[in-house]
């Protein structure tokens, strides 16, 4: 039973990584794409979720300004509770948008 | 009392003086009702990230203050009657 559930999880983590190279849609020859393993605030102690920073929370939306997901991220749950509410507040003072493409005319 | 958070977002296209004015006048504003000033950082104009009543850019402040809990509220009201500001952030950070 358990290790049903652990080839199940593995299974998971060979989903590629969509918000970055992939097409939509199933893509049936799933090839492994390396992810962040571990999270990285949990990692780095002095990386702090601050919705000021708008460099680090634009990490985390993709480029429809989508929260990424934990599958993209690597973030734990936990981090990811607070990265959410980060980029929610960072979106109320304009600094990361609700939609749309943020980076075409910044850069 | 408790540590709060504030950003706002002035006009960008006002000019120096009308900006240290405004600027000005929400720290007094802060201040008359007990509140203590730790940090005021301005951030300058900024591109927006979005559209806010048809404008691109904006001016940032934080300020970083000690208020009491029931007049937040109150404060921010006070903030939205202002014309020059967009937009305001008042978050707790204790």
């Amino acid at each position: 039973m358990t290790e049903n559930k652990a080839t199940e999880r593995a299974d998971r983590s060979e989903r590629p990584d969509r918000g970055e190279f992939q097409g939509r849609g199933g893509n049936r020859n799933r090839r492994f794409v390396s992810r962040p393993k571990f999270c990285q605030f949990c990692t780095d102690k002095n990386l702090v979720i601050d919705y000021k920073n708008v460099e680090l929370m634009s990490r985390f939306i993709n480029e429809t300004g989508k929260i990424r997901p934990r599958r993209q991220t690597g973030t734990c749950a936990k981090h990811q509770r607070e990265v959410a509410l980060a980029v929610k507040n960072a979106r109320h003072i304009a600094l990361l948008p609700f939609e749309g493409d943020f980076w075409a005319d910044n850069n | 009392m408790h540590k709060y958070e504030l950003i706002y977002i002035l006009q960008a296209d006002l000019d120096e003086a009308t900006l240290d004015a405004a600027v000005e006048t929400i720290e007094t504003l802060i201040k008359s009702n007990q509140g203590e000033i730790t940090k005021t950082e301005r951030w300058g104009k900024r591109k927006l990230a979005y559209p806010i009543r048809k404008t691109n850019e904006g001016y940032y402040v934080l300020v970083n203050f000690d208020y009491a809990p029931e007049n937040v509220a109150a404060l921010k009201r006070t903030m939205g009657f202002n014309e020059q500001i967009l937009r305001t952030s008042i978050l707790r950070v204790d």
